[in-house]
């Protein structure tokens, strides 16, 4: 959640919608709104709904807990029929809970220091007693959330607790008591194992497949935030916790000492006073995640990385969904919200060599405010509780309910991709036009990697490329093999398919997928005469290469391009998600930051290494964007100074 | 003109500003009066008794009435010999009030006051405008006439009348407690002719801790004024013909408006992005020239700019003197070439004070300023206060504005029901606890429980809490209560202990202590609160009184034959009182045992405890501040 958030960076997603030039030129496309549609729960004037849980009851009743220490019980959550809701306080007076679950006629919450059971002893829906199950010990410092619980497989409840922040290291997250940056599990008569470790700000868990995985935001030893499995004795990320774990009861066996003798803690003193790090430009050898794997075992890849600015800033609640079809095409896959930037993205894992790897799309954005937490009604309805918690959010609320509903109709959406020896495998929710898929010019792909350093976030690294060998549609037009010459372990590939067409014409929903292959599978690789190679770029077509000057062709600084022509490159490089043209949203609006005068250079300059500290009425500062081309930053930078 | 040179004359004050206090030895700092005052060593008053002060009783019950007071007063106030101590028992003859031989003007006072039950007295500033002293335990709506409340004027016209105002809140403690009061005013402005141009003011007013009035003007002497005449200067007075009042730790400091000046002030201003004054110390300024005030406009940019302000300051007096800078980019304060503020990062924001004692003489300065930090507006600003004068700026307004918040801040008060919420609290504001809940009941009564202790920290009155810095924006996870909070004692109070004279674990024991949360009492509304200890189940409740003005703690155990237990009621310096409760430190609040087990007091490391022998039946004490 926001948590994490705490110095969060923002950065733009793939936001076609919020841009209101493009849709100029979209008229006809597709939405979002089309397939999945978005409703809004009208609260009670006076009651702030800033969701830390979110909990459907049995009875169709949502259970929201709130910042604000209640726990509201929503009846006819739904407004069926166009009927009202009605609220009644379940309980109230909770130390800023950040999480619900149900157990056996009781919730269970996590507060800052404990797990509460809240239970209603007459039946009146008012909770009478809110037992300690198990506190644990919290220095009182601000950033240390505690979130949950989930409840796992054999009853127990897990519990995830934030590092703090404080002192002249004020960048570094420290595990200032025990426990704190870890993940535990508790049973039900308050007893407490400590389960794994290398947590940030661990807002979202949960389960998949009886597995438990927990999402981390950006920050320091955090390059991107993502999705992680925790099997217990996991080290993930951040080292802070590690400071427990010579505790007999510590599943994690590395040290504090051993750690940072294979790393560079970064931690100096010049003149007195601790220095913050930052990231080094064109680092020569740059140290990541992996090759401290190598060195200890236990430290857990992240599952599936998302991007961050692109997939999210501050990735909140795991969901899988189980509606059976009622949510549409998606069953089974893994939904993770995200609060910065108030939308749902979608992830779907597969096992390779052992482990859990996966793929990562864009799903809906368009939320009120942050989604923080979420769950799914027996209707298939999908509950988002939300807050931005003083971090800023692209929802341009606070707080609020809404709730997701699949409208019935097939989205033009990659179900899927699985990792193959020699490329990926798509597969999609409907048959695609074989030309436009056998058309290498509409996969356009890279492979980069983040940084594991005490930075807080990291640029893409190591950016290359993909090179397309050819791909191989299959039969039935729902599968598209993507054969490449350069698959990396380790890296995030990234593709673009804007090119490829279903029967109608139509594009691709959400055409960019981000694939983590921490291990390229064993398999039979695809003979180049089953492929193919073709280039639609070979043949003389008017209408593509329209589009490619658009992006290509050298345009003289004074001349700038339209709003429809903009809004592309807004959306390729993901600026979009967080400003708008005339609108504040996680960002200033292009229109304020044209105020601010700057030259064209100065603007692509601030692309690169953008100065927060030049708008400090903005909650969340933005990330360094050095992966957007220069000759598209000029381009967008003139367009911006077009708007004084 | 002679500049003093010497180093020794700039020394770092480093105790808190030094105040006159009142031996209160003798009387010798008073005028003479009847003998209702006198100066005693210690005071005991017993809050059963009531001094039944009636200001107007009947024509026909005046002289019956007045003979009964005697005799109560009698049975309230008992002292004994020695000093330190003001106490007033005033009788039919001897009821004088009693009038400072020194006078004063713009004044901060302090002071603490003990009252018996039903006793009413009053604090004259320059002899004209009282801040009323009066028992008033309890009252949930404090008018003009309870204690902290400023007087009314007499009469009846209004074009001539001064309202009273009430406090903001009622912080009264119990009969025979010492409350605290601290009061900042500021005496009338006349012209040359003597014509006033500016009312007398109670810049602040604060009782126990609390403010309750905050530049609150007073337009006429309030009733009963030792002249109707406004001055510049006059007496302090206490009301003596009300009832018993005892009076200490007095202090004050007297100010004057500030004679301090600057001469000669010069400025030059650079443009450029400057990272450090030798950056354009040297440089060829852009402008300079003569200025009367400091005025960071002078730098003729927004940003990207450094300013140097060079000139002296004529001390008239020897004093301790705060210099306050304020300022956005860097800053550098130098005077007689000591440097007293800096703060060199061009981008910083800041307020930085330091305290010296000067000689009177001329001390050469230079404020270097620059800033390169485009998101902040420019600001500079000096002031100086000296130990004995008001502030004085030296900066046009502009230049450092006063900005109030402008959050509105979130209470979060009990209606209808009580109300719970869960917080970090600071306890005495500074020790912050993290297992803590705050109570409000509709009563206006007020606590804060510790969990990780199964401890009754801290009792009030009035409003419950104000969440705002937990809620607002980010928040830091804590409320503040709001008001005058009486705080007993950290750590566990239930302890089994080896022997009769263990200490107390000085932290939760949790291996032995297990916190289960609470249930709400379905009639009241109030928490039960559960932990276990020892494997015991132990209940812990706190009630209102009957006249629901103070707090009962309950205790309950599972098990009873509990051998060697004890429970710790509270801590500091205890003594036993006539009515048979404990006054706790020094009289700051009382406790008083009601379930029957003898309480000792007992002497660890020097601090005295009240406890209790814990059998496993239960516990029931009274709290009362």
């Amino acid at each position: 959640m926001v948590m994490n958030i705490f110095k969060h960076i923002y950065m733009p997603v793939l936001a076609v919608a919020l841009f209101c030039a493009s849709n100029l030129s979209a008229q006809n496309e597709p939405k979002e709104s089309d397939y999945y549609r978005i409703t809004t729960v009208a609260v009670p004037e006076g009651v702030l709904l800033e969701a830390g849980g979110v909990q459907v009851l049995q009875d169709g009743s949502v259970a929201i807990a709130t910042r604000r220490g209640d726990v509201w019980f929503i009846e006819n959550p739904t407004m069926e029929g166009g009927t009202q809701p009605s609220f009644k306080k379940f309980a109230s007076g909770l130390h800023e809970p950040l999480g619900l679950a149900f157990k056996e006629g009781s919730l269970y919450t996590v507060q800052r220091g404990e797990l509460t059971k809240l239970t209603d002893l007459d039946g009146d829906r008012v909770a009478d007693s809110y037992e300690t199950i198990y506190a644990w010990p919290i220095s009182t410092n601000y950033h240390e959330y505690s979130y949950g619980p989930v409840i796992a497989p054999d009853n127990s409840f897990f519990v995830s607790t934030n590092v703090g922040f404080e002192g002249q290291e004020w960048w570094r997250g420290q595990s200032l008591v025990p426990w704190r940056g870890w993940m535990f599990n508790i049973t039900e008569d308050g007893k407490m194992t400590p389960w794994a470790t290398g947590m940030r700000s661990p807002a979202g868990y949960g389960l998949i497949d009886d597995e438990l995985f927990y999402t981390e935001n950006q920050g320091d030893w955090v390059g991107s935030g993502g999705l992680w499995h925790l099997p217990k004795g996991a080290f993930t990320s951040n080292p802070a916790g590690l400071k427990w774990a010579g505790h007999p009861d510590s599943p994690v066996k590395i040290s504090e000492e051993e750690f940072y003798a294979n790393i560079d803690k970064r931690q100096v003193i010049l003149n007195g006073r601790y220095v913050k790090p930052a990231n080094i430009e064109n680092e020569e050898d740059p140290d990541f995640v992996y090759e401290m794997k190598e060195k200890f075992p236990q430290i857990q890849l992240p599952s599936v990385i998302l991007p961050h600015g692109i997939l999210g800033i501050s990735n909140s609640q795991l969901i899988v969904d189980k509606s059976m079809g009622k949510f549409g095409p998606f069953e089974g896959q893994v939904f993770i919200g995200d609060q910065g930037q108030s939308k749902i993205m979608r992830v779907v894992l597969e096992k390779v060599k052992g482990e859990y790897q996966g793929v990562a799309f864009d799903f809906r954005q368009g939320f009120q405010s942050g989604v923080m937490r979420m769950d799914y009604d027996q209707n298939g309805n999908l509950f988002v509780g939300e807050t931005n918690r003083g971090w800023g959010s692209a929802g341009p609320k606070n707080s609020g309910l809404e709730y997701l509903t699949w409208t019935g109709k097939m989205p033009f959406e990659m179900k899927s991709v699985k990792s193959k020896a020699d490329g990926f495998e798509v597969e999609f929710t409907k048959p695609v036009d074989r030309e436009s898929a056998e058309d290498l010019d509409s996969y356009l792909g890279k492979s980069y990697i983040y940084k594991y350093h005490a930075v807080y976030g990291s640029p893409q690294t190591n950016l290359e490329e993909a090179k397309v060998k050819g791909v191989k549609v299959s039969d039935d037009g729902l599968k598209v093999r993507i054969v490449m010459d350069n698959m990396r372990q380790f890296y995030v590939h990234e593709f673009n398919l804007e090119g490829v067409k279903d029967a109608e014409g139509t594009g691709i929903l959400h055409p960019s997928f981000y694939y983590t292959l921490n291990n390229i599978p064993e398999g039979t690789k695809l003979p180049v005469s089953e492929l193919s190679t073709k280039r639609s770029s070979a043949q003389a077509k008017p209408k593509k290469i329209v589009k490619k000057q658009i992006s290509k062709a050298v345009v003289k600084k004074e001349e700038v391009l339209s709003d429809a022509e903009i809004g592309r490159l807004l959306t390729r490089n993901t600026c979009n998600a967080c400003h708008q043209k005339d609108k504040r949203v996680v960002g200033p609006s292009f229109q304020a930051v044209a105020k601010r005068n700057y030259s064209n250079e100065k603007i692509v300059e601030l692309i690169y290494n953008p100065q927060p500290k030049n708008w400090p009425e903005y909650a969340t500062p933005m990330a360094p964007m050095p992966q957007v081309p220069r000759d598209q930053a000029l381009k967008i930078a003139a367009w911006i100074n077009s708007l004084k | 003109m002679r500049i003093l040179l010497c180093a020794v004359v700039i020394a770092f004050a480093n105790s808190v500003m030094a105040q006159t206090q009142l031996s209160l030895e003798n009387l010798d700092d008073f005028k003479p009066q009847a003998g209702n005052w006198q100066i005693v060593g210690d005071v005991v008053m017993n809050r059963q008794v009531d001094v039944h002060y009636k200001p107007e009783p009947t024509a026909d019950s005046k002289k019956k009435k007045k003979k009964k007071d005697v005799v109560e007063e009698l049975q309230a106030v008992t002292f004994t010999a020695g000093t330190g101590i003001l106490l007033n028992i005033n009788n039919k003859e001897k009821k004088d009030k009693l009038i400072t031989d020194w006078e004063h003007g713009d004044i901060e006072l302090e002071l603490e006051v003990m009252m018996p039950k039903g006793s009413n007295s009053g604090i004259y500033l320059q002899g004209r405008y009282e801040i009323q002293l009066l028992d008033s335990w309890g009252v949930k709506s404090p008018k003009f006439t309870d204690i902290g409340g400023i007087y009314q004027s007499h009469g009846n016209d209004y074009s001539k009348k001064m309202i009273g105002i009430p406090p903001t809140t009622n912080a009264a403690k119990a009969p025979g407690l010492w409350q605290k009061m601290k009061i900042h005013f500021q005496a009338p402005r006349f012209d040359a002719a003597g014509n006033k141009i500016k009312n007398a003011k109670f810049v602040s007013v604060d009782l126990n801790g609390v403010r309750i009035h905050t530049n609150a003007d007073v337009t006429l002497p309030t009733g009963g004024p030792i002249s109707g005449e406004e001055v510049a200067m006059g007496p302090l007075v206490i009301q003596g013909d009300h009832g018993p009042v005892a009076i200490k730790n007095i202090k004050y400091k007297l100010l004057a408006d500030s004679k301090v000046e600057m001469n000669g002030l010069t400025f030059k201003s650079y443009h450029g992005e400057f990272k450090g004054i030798e950056e354009f110390e040297n440089e060829k300024p852009v402008k300079e020239g003569s200025t009367s005030l400091i005025d960071v406009s002078l730098a003729g940019d927004e940003d990207n700019y450094a300013l140097i302000f060079s000139g002296s300051l004529v001390i008239p007096e020897t004093d301790e003197y705060t210099f306050s800078v304020g300022y956005t980019g860097g800053v550098k304060f130098v005077l007689n070439n000591e440097t007293i503020v800096e703060n060199l990062s061009s981008s910083a924001q800041g307020n930085s004070s330091e305290t010296l004692k000067l000689n009177s003489g001329t001390y050469p300065f230079t404020i270097y300023n620059y800033k390169s930090a485009e998101w902040r507006a420019s600001r500079l600003g000096l002031s100086i206060k000296g130990n004995n004068s008001n502030k004085k700026s030296f900066h046009q307004y502009d230049s450092y504005p006063e900005k109030p918040s402008s959050v509105s801040p979130i209470f979060v008060n009990a209606e209808q029901k009580p109300r719970l919420l869960r917080a970090f609290v600071s306890f005495e504001g500074s020790k912050k606890l993290s297992h803590t809940i705050g109570v409000g009941t509709p009563d206006g009564l007020n606590y804060v429980y510790d969990l990780n202790s199964a401890n009754l920290i801290g009792v009030w009155r009035g409003d419950f809490v104000d969440a705002t810095p937990m809620w607002h924006n980010r928040g830091n996870a804590t409320f503040e209560p709001r008001g005058a909070v009486q705080w007993t004692f950290l750590n566990q109070p239930l302890a089994e202990l080896s022997s009769e004279e263990s200490p107390f674990p000085d932290k939760a024991d949790f291996a032995d202590f297990k916190p289960k949360g609470y249930v709400l009492d379905k009639a009241s509304g109030l928490p039960v609160f559960k932990h276990i200890y020892k494997g015991v189940e132990i209940e812990n409740k706190v009630v209102a009184d009957a006249s629901e003005t103070y707090l009962i703690h309950e205790v309950a155990f599972s098990q009873s034959n509990l051998s060697n237990w004890y429970y710790k009621v509270a801590d500091g310096n205890i003594r036993k009182m006539p009515d048979g409760s404990y006054a706790i430190n020094d009289q700051q609040y009382y406790v008083n045992v009601l379930s029957g087990q003898v309480p000792k007091i007992r002497t660890i490391d020097n601090v005295q405890e009240l406890v209790l022998p814990v059998d496993g039946s239960k516990i029931k004490y009274e709290i009362i501040w």
